[in-house]
This record gives C-alpha cells, sequence and structure tokens, in this order.
C-alpha cells in the first residue's frame, strides 16, 4: 500500500530525481576518483621511469667521474678530469632529482640515504685517489690499489643499490598498479550496479511522467471539451456567466455574457462598472442594490432587471449567484445572467390575459347572480298578488278573465322555475368553497328526505351499496344527488315503480378508458335507473345549458339539472358521463378524484 | 245617615288586583274574566308574596282544572317519550287514558282546544325533542336513535324529522355542532 | 292561548312584505299582536327600550338597508335580556350555506319567503303554533330549530 502510494505521489518524481542526481554526482566521483587515480598511476609510472633513467644517469655520471679518474690515471692528462669535475655538480643534481623523486617512499629514502653515503664514499674515495695523484708524485700504489679497490668496490655497492633501488622502485610500481588494478577493478561493477540502478528509476520517473502526462493530456483534452460545449450551452441557453474573484477583485465575463449584451467577447474588460453601462437607468438602483448584497449573502437571490444592449434593444435580464470556494481557496462568487424575455414577455402576456378572464368572470358571476336573485323578488311579489287576488277575487272575474290570470299563473311559475334553476346554477361555483369529509352514505339520505314525497308517489326504490367518505363541497355533492335521483324518478316509466341502483367503486390509475391518463385515482359512482332512457347520441348534449329532450308539456324542467350536475362534478376536478338506452333506462356515472 | 253604594266588582277587583301587582313589582296585563298574564316570570316567593297581600280581600289564585289536566296529559307523554322503562309497545293512547282515568277522547278533546294542537302532534314533538337532545349528547348514531325511539328504519325518523322541523337530522347535527365550534372560538 | 295573545315582530324594509305579513295574521285565528319596522336600527331602538314589551317571535328580514337581520341577529343574541325570544330570519332565497350560517349565529327558524298567499298563512301559523308549544311546554327553546 505504502509502496503505490509512494509510487502515485508526485513526491517520487522529486525523490527520484534527487536520487538521480545523487547517482551521477557518485559516478562523476568514481570517475574523477578513476581519472585521478590514473592519473597518478600514469604518474607514478613516469616517476618511476624518470627515476630508473635518473638512477642510471647518476650511475653514468659517478661512472664518468671515474672513468675520468681512470683516464687521468692513466694519462695523466687533466683533459680527462674535466667530466670529473663536472660530474660532481652533476652527481649532486641528480641526486637530488633522484631524492625528489623518491620523497615519497621511505624506503627509497632510505635507500637513498644509503647511496648518499656510498656516493659520497665513492667520491670521496676518487678525490682521495686523485689528491693522492696529483699531490704525491711518488704515491704508494699499494694505497692507490686500495683506494682503488675500495673504489670500485663502493662502485659496485653503488651499482647494487642502484640496482637494488630500481627494483625497489620497479616492486613500488608493481604494488602500484597492482592496487591501482584491484581498486579499479570493482569500478565498472559499481557503474554498471548505479547503471542498473538509475536505469529502474528512470523507467519507473518515465511510466510515472508518462502516466501523468496521459492523465494530464486526457484531463485537459476533457476539461476544454467541457468548456467548448459549456461556451455553446451558454449560446443554446441564452446565458452567460460571471466569476467575481474576492481576493483580487476582478470580475471575468465568460464569451457570451458579452454575447448578451450585443458586443463581441472580451471586447471590454470585464468589471461592474462596465456592465452596468448597459443596464437600464431605470433599473439602476435596483441592480446595484443586489450587486451590493454579494458580499453580504452567500446565495444572491435571482434579481430581474432590463438593458439596453449595445444595438439600442431592451432585453430583461436575470442574474443569479453564489459564493463558491473554488480549488485554489479564493473567495469567489459565480453566477449567472439569462436573457428571459421571451418568458417575461409570455408572462406579462399570461398576467394580462388571466386578469381580463378574472374580470370577465367577475362581471359574468355578478350577473349572473344578481340576475337570479334580484329577479326574484318581483316575480315573488307577482305571484303572492296573484294568489291573493285568485284567492279573493277568482269568482268575480271573467271566464276569459280567469283564462287570462291562469295563464299570468303559469307563465309566473315557469318564470319562477327558470329563475330558481338559473340562481342554483349561478351558486355552483367552486371559489372560496371549502372542502369537508363528508359520508355520502349520509349525503344520500338526505336526498332521499328531500325527494321523498315524490319517492312515496310513484313507489321508488332506491339501493345503494357502501359509498365512499370523500373531501368535497358537501351542498354541491348533496345538490348533485338530489338532481340525478330527481331526474331518474321524474323521467320513471309509466306505471312502472322506479327502481334506482347507486354503486360505488375504486377505480386504479389510467385503468378506466374513458378517464384521460393523469395518474390520479378516482371513485366512481353509478346511478342506474329504469326509467324512459334517452338516445346515446345524445349523452353529450343533456349536459348542455338549457337543453332538453323533451318538451315542457310531458315533462316539466328548466334543463338545467344536468348541467348543474356537470359544473359540480368538474368544480371537483371530476368526469361525468351518461349512457341511455330508449324505453330501457339511463344511467349516469361520475367519477370523483381521490388522494 | 245611610249612603247607597253601588258596588262595581269588576273595577274594584281590576284596581286591588294592578295595585297589588304594582306592590309586588310584577310587570303584568290584566286580561278579562279573571285573568292575569304576568309579562315577566315570577319567583314562587312573588307569587306567594301577591297572594299573601290578595288574601285580605278574599282574593286567590285558582288552579285552573284544565290546565291542571292539559299539565298532566303533557308530563305523561314526556313521561312516555323519554323514560326508557315504559314499553315501546303500548300505544300512546291507550297509555294515556290508562294513566289520567279519562277516556282517549276526552283527553283528546280538551288537548286540542287548550293548546291547539292534536297529541299525535305533542307527542311527534315531543319524539322529535328526544331525538335532538341525544342528537347533541353525540353518543348514539342516527340509526340507534331511530331505533331508540321506536322508528322502523333511520328513513322514517329522517322524514319525520324533517316533516317536523324542516330539516334533516344530519343538518341538524351539523348547525349544532358547528354552534359549539362557534363558542369554543369566541371563548377559548 | 284563549285570551293571551302572542306578540310578533316584523323587520322588513319592503312595504308590500309588510303587508302581506300583517294580512296574513289578521286572517289565521291566532290571538297576535303584530308590530312592524322598517328596518334594523329602528327595530333594535325598539328592543332596547327598558319599558318594550318584547315579542315572543321575531322575525327578521336579511336584506334591509342601515342595519341588515343578522346584524341584529347578533346583536340579540348578545344580549341576556333576549334570550326567550324565538327568532325568525324571514327573507328571499339564500344559498345553503349562508342558511346554515344564521342557524349556527342563533337563529331558531328560517322561512324562505313564499310566493303565495295561502303558503305565507300556514307557513306563520304553524311558526307560531310550535313556538306556543316550546313556551308552554318548558322544552329548550336552544334546540327549537325550524326550516320552511
Amino acid at each position: 500500500m505504502k509502496a503505490k502510494q509512494l509510487y502515485n505521489s508526485t513526491l517520487l518524481l522529486k525523490v527520484i530525481f534527487t536520487i538521480s542526481v545523487a547517482v551521477i554526482f557518485f559516478i562523476a566521483a568514481i570517475t574523477y576518483k578513476h581519472i585521478t587515480t590514473l592519473k597518478e598511476s600514469s604518474k607514478w609510472v613516469e616517476q618511476s621511469h624518470e627515476i630508473n633513467v635518473e638512477l642510471e644517469r647518476l650511475m653514468s655520471y659517478i661512472k664518468d667521474a671515474e672513468t675520468g679518474q681512470r683516464g687521468y690515471l692513466l694519462t695523466k692528462n687533466e683533459e680527462y678530469l674535466k667530466p670529473y669535475l663536472t660530474s660532481k655538480s652533476l652527481i649532486n643534481n641528480s641526486y637530488k632529482r633522484v631524492s625528489k623523486l623518491t620523497s615519497n617512499s621511505l624506503i627509497q629514502k632510505i635507500n637513498l640515504k644509503h647511496l648518499l653515503f656510498l656516493i659520497n664514499k665513492r667520491h670521496n674515495y676518487l678525490s682521495k685517489t686523485l689528491y693522492l695523484v696529483q699531490t704525491e708524485p711518488n704515491y704508494d700504489h699499494k694505497v692507490l690499489n686500495e683506494y682503488l679497490h675500495v673504489g670500485r668496490l663502493t662502485m659496485d655497492s653503488i651499482r647494487l643499490k642502484i640496482e637494488e633501488m630500481s627494483s625497489t622502485q620497479k616492486k613500488i610500481l608493481q604494488n602500484r598498479q597492482l592496487e591501482y588494478e584491484s581498486s579499479m577493478n570493482y569500478t565498472p561493477l559499481l557503474i554498471y550496479l548505479t547503471l542498473m540502478v538509475t536505469l529502474v528509476l528512470i523507467t519507473i520517473a518515465f511510466i510515472k511522467i508518462n502516466r501523468d502526462v496521459v492523465k494530464l493530456s486526457k484531463t485537459v483534452n476533457t476539461l476544454s471539451v467541457a468548456n467548448e460545449v459549456s461556451s455553446l450551452a451558454e449560446i443554446v441557453g441564452g446565458f452567460g456567466s460571471w466569476q467575481h474573484n474576492f481576493e483580487t477583485n476582478t470580475y471575468t465575463f465568460s464569451d457570451n455574457e458579452y454575447r448578451l449584451l450585443g458586443c463581441e467577447p472580451q471586447s471590454f474588460e470585464a468589471s461592474i462598472e462596465e456592465f452596468i453601462k448597459f443596464v437600464h437607468p431605470d433599473d439602476l438602483e435596483y441592480v446595484m442594490e443586489n450587486v451590493k448584497n454579494m458580499a453580504l449573502l452567500a446565495t444572491l437571490p435571482s434579481f430581474t432587471y432590463r438593458v439596453i444592449r449595445k444595438d439600442g434593444e431592451i432585453r430583461h435580464f436575470r442574474t443569479i449567484g453564489r459564493a463558491v470556494k473554488i480549488s485554489s481557496g479564493e473567495r469567489t462568487y459565480i453566477g449567472t445572467t439569462s436573457d428571459v424575455t421571451e418568458e417575461i414577455y409570455a408572462k406579462n402576456f399570461i398576467e394580462e390575459r388571466n386578469r381580463e378572464l378574472e374580470s370577465n368572470n367577475k362581471e359574468l358571476t355578478a350577473f349572473n347572480y344578481i340576475a337570479s336573485h334580484d329577479l326574484q323578488e318581483p316575480l315573488r311579489k307577482i305571484e303572492t298578488f296573484l294568489s291573493r287576488l285568485i284567492s279573493s277575487d277568482f269568482s268575480t272575474l271573467s271566464k276569459p278573465g280567469q283564462q287570462y290570470v291562469n295563464s299570468i299563473q303559469t307563465s309566473a311559475n315557469r318564470m319562477r322555475t327558470l329563475i330558481d334553476d338559473l340562481l342554483q346554477f349561478s351558486r355552483t361555483t367552486k371559489t372560496e368553497k371549502s372542502l369537508e369529509k363528508v359520508d355520502f352514505n349520509l349525503l344520500l339520505e338526505n336526498a332521499k328526505v328531500e325527494l321523498n314525497q315524490i319517492m312515496e308517489t310513484k313507489n321508488a326504490v332506491i339501493e345503494s351499496n357502501n359509498l365512499p367518505t370523500l373531501k368535497v363541497i358537501p351542498f354541491q355533492i348533496q345538490q348533485l344527488f338530489i338532481n340525478i335521483i330527481g331526474n331518474s324518478l321524474k323521467y320513471s316509466k309509466e306505471n312502472t315503480p322506479p327502481i334506482i341502483k347507486i354503486n360505488s367503486s375504486k377505480i386504479a390509475a389510467n385503468s378506466d378508458k374513458s378517464l384521460p391518463a393523469n395518474n390520479h385515482n378516482y371513485y366512481k359512482i353509478t346511478f342506474e335507473d329504469n326509467g324512459i332512457g334517452f338516445e346515446q347520441e345524445y349523452a353529450t348534449k343533456i349536459f348542455t345549458l338549457f337543453n332538453r329532450l323533451h318538451n315542457k308539456n310531458k315533462y316539466e324542467g328548466t334543463g338545467i339539472g344536468l348541467a348543474i350536475c356537470k359544473k359540480i362534478v368538474e368544480n371537483h376536478n371530476g368526469f361525468i358521463f351518461s349512457k341511455g338506452v330508449l324505453n330501457e333506462g339511463s344511467m349516469f356515472s361520475i367519477y370523483l378524484p381521490f388522494e | 245617615m245611610k249612603a247607597f253604594i253601588k258596588f262595581d266588582f269588576n273595577t274594584a277587583c281590576k284596581k286591588i288586583l294592578k295595585e297589588k301587582l304594582e306592590e309586588c313589582g310584577i310587570k303584568h296585563r290584566i286580561l278579562g274574566f279573571g285573568e292575569v298574564e304576568f309579562l315577566e316570570k315570577v319567583s314562587p316567593e312573588k307569587l306567594n308574596l301577591f297572594s299573601k297581600l290578595l288574601d285580605p280581600y278574599g282574593i286567590e289564585i285558582v288552579k285552573n282544572q284544565k290546565t291542571i289536566l292539559i299539565q298532566k296529559i303533557k308530563d305523561a307523554i314526556v313521561d312516555m317519550v323519554f323514560n326508557e322503562n315504559i314499553s315501546v309497545n303500548v300505544k300512546s293512547s291507550v297509555y294515556l287514558s290508562e294513566k289520567l282515568n279519562y277516556s282517549y277522547g276526552h283527553l283528546s278533546t280538551l288537548f286540542s282546544e287548550v293548546t291547539y294542537t292534536s297529541i299525535e302532534n305533542f307527542i311527534i314533538l315531543q319524539k322529535i325533542e328526544f331525538a335532538k337532545q341525544l342528537i347533541i349528547n353525540n353518543e348514539l348514531s342516527l340509526t340507534e336513535i331511530a331505533f331508540k325511539l321506536n322508528y322502523s328504519s333511520i328513513a322514517h325518523l329522517s322524514s319525520q324529522f324533517k316533516n317536523s322541523t324542516g330539516m334533516t337530522p344530519s343538518a341538524f347535527q351539523r348547525v349544532i355542532i358547528k354552534r359549539k365550534e362557534l363558542i369554543n372560538k369566541n371563548n377559548p | 292561548m284563549t285570551t293571551e295573545y302572542i306578540t310578533i315582530y316584523l323587520a322588513d324594509d319592503d312595504a308590500d312584505d309588510r303587508l302581506f305579513f300583517t294580512d296574513a295574521f289578521d286572517e289565521l285565528k291566532i290571538n297576535t299582536k303584530v308590530s312592524t319596522f322598517n328596518d334594523g336600527v329602528d327595530l333594535m331602538n325598539h328592543l332596547n327600550d327598558p319599558d318594550a314589551i318584547l315579542p315572543n317571535v321575531l322575525f327578521l328580514d336579511l336584506n334591509m338597508p342601515k342595519k341588515n337581520g343578522l346584524e341584529c341577529l347578533l346583536e340579540i343574541k348578545k344580549n341576556e335580556k333576549f334570550n326567550d325570544i324565538a327568532i325568525a330570519i324571514y327573507s328571499t332565497s339564500s344559498t345553503e350555506e349562508h342558511i346554515e350560517e344564521t342557524f349556527i349565529n342563533g337563529a331558531n327558524i328560517y322561512i324562505k319567503k313564499p310566493n303565495d298567499f295561502e303558503t305565507l298563512k300556514k307557513i306563520l301559523s304553524e311558526v307560531v303554533t310550535i313556538n306556543w308549544q316550546y313556551h308552554t311546554s318548558n322544552l329548550n327553546k336552544d334546540n327549537f330549530l325550524m326550516r320552511m
């Protein structure tokens, strides 16, 4: 787990980088060491070589001195002493050089000391010999031979010493070479190892970088696509977006924000001052107030205002905004500005129409009510005075007079029925009526009591199954029952006692074909009678106002009863249908929605 | 010396009555022929006082025989309707006749004469009153009330209720309930 | 009801209706004393007079100027002095809700003004008679509800 975490963290790259750098430094160090060792080794070879050369030279000078001396001894020619004389300084110089060259080897130093001693001794003997020969013409040949013998021995020792020194130097060199080789031996291995490690690290780094790059490029791609889509969405949706960075107090407007104002994208610097130049002067104060609220509220509720676009056209804008915390941690407000002109116009249009309709409606309702209610008074007076007239003076009227009075009374009655029905119709409004939970069985009982008289006269029977309890306007449903049952009683077959069957059932949403599929549940209540029925082609017509299928002489009525039923049912968002078979009976079905 | 005095009893009695009534502070209306109508409720103490004041004049308050009998009939009917112990199968005419020891015909005639309504109507009135009380008590359903009052069905009760009062029992119930709500709203 | 008479008040702004009313009682064989008032203010002034003889039954039209029937009803119900008066609302057609409202606010009787004279006589007779029963038989006047 930790390894994977490590793998995925950006720290890994830093670590790998550090390690790689370290490794490189390490390799550099090793290489440097290698090179210096190499240099050193060649230096030592050179040195050794030089020492050997120098030692040979030394030997040669000493030999020269000897040879010179020998020559002089042989020839007594001063000429042969020249090399001897110069040899001293040469020997000295040479010795100094060797001494310098071997200063780093203790053994050689000791050897050198030894050598010096021998050289000095040789020299001594040489000079002794010379002195002997030069100063005493009669020198002792024995002494001379002794000097020469010692000299030769010393020379041999010197030669040996120098050889020794030479071989010691060789050995030293060899040792150094071995050392060098041994130390250099593992260097390639080390380098290979570090190379491997580095390679591995680089590979890991490469994989990670590659993956990151791929992810990045994917993200960038997605982002740029999203950006493009967002920009297009703004164009399609007719809105622009904006940001306000509180920390830096700068604004950013999207391209479409500019287009909404009728300007080229980014054509001016995004700021409140520039924006409000477009705001309609009457709405300026309102807009500024809302803008101020940005600083105070976390959510800026939407506000609508007018702008005057660059081309002079007035549009309605709606702006809404919210404070968010973006990943950089800076307090930012983001929001959108939509062009809602069409919406506003549509709304205004609808509101206007609504007002018109409402006022029309009110007028009609008032008219309806006044017409029915206020017409009652004079009619009542007519009827009452007429009845008094009839009861007191009917007999004193002439025959035609009596007929006229009867006709007046009939017409008055008819008018009374019409006005009563109209009044009832106008009262069947929906407004300001509260819904109550009512037991429909109770309403049925009440209806039966209302119609008691006619029921008894016709020996009517009403059967019903258990009716539901629903939330309705009680008086209206009561009236509905009275009207429908009353109709069944009125339009019963002659000499046949009316039998009215009332049934209720639950209808699940969308299951009845006669209803629209609106996901509401309904209660269906059917009223079936065995009366005179009607032709099915009139099934919808009978619900129209004042529509009658029989003339008023056969069956009394105004044709308003069923229209009232329809209105009541519609007040409750329900439906009513009728089905009739001539001379067999009728069925009325009402559907009332319930929760 | 002698003086001849003529008595107008009517005026004299009326005057005495008026005086005493005023003394007792009883609002009244003196009708003809020994009848005084009290225009307000008179407490028994006041009535007693008035009686006492009339005593020295030899005037006394008479309990009308008729009135007493009518009251008895009414009481009997109330008992019959409201009292559960009385068997429901007994016919009202039989019950009354037995209880009051008069023939039903006599009782019936007298009742109508005095109260201007028939015994049957009065019985119905009482039954409906009882029904109203039961409805107000809200302990029994309408069906149970119909049964308790010996109606053959709830429809029968509803029908008679409507005939008597002009409204259905449920409409009556609604009004009572809403009246209570109004009182509760005004006196929380 | 022999020599006693029943005091009846009517408040109605319509002269014809007042005429119908008084004529009806004239033709009924009940001993009544009928007083009529032209509007609510007139009625209440009279009722509030300490010397006034209070009626047994008060008939109130709903639509009256200055003070309508409902206002009078509420005012009367507030005053304990008027507890014994049976109040009958006497009006042209109203909605069911409106009728219920008058009962809830304390009316005892609701009468829809009939459109013939004989019916009017019958209704008035019944109202007065039943009220008399309540009066004489100690029935609870709070439960006295009638609709004609």
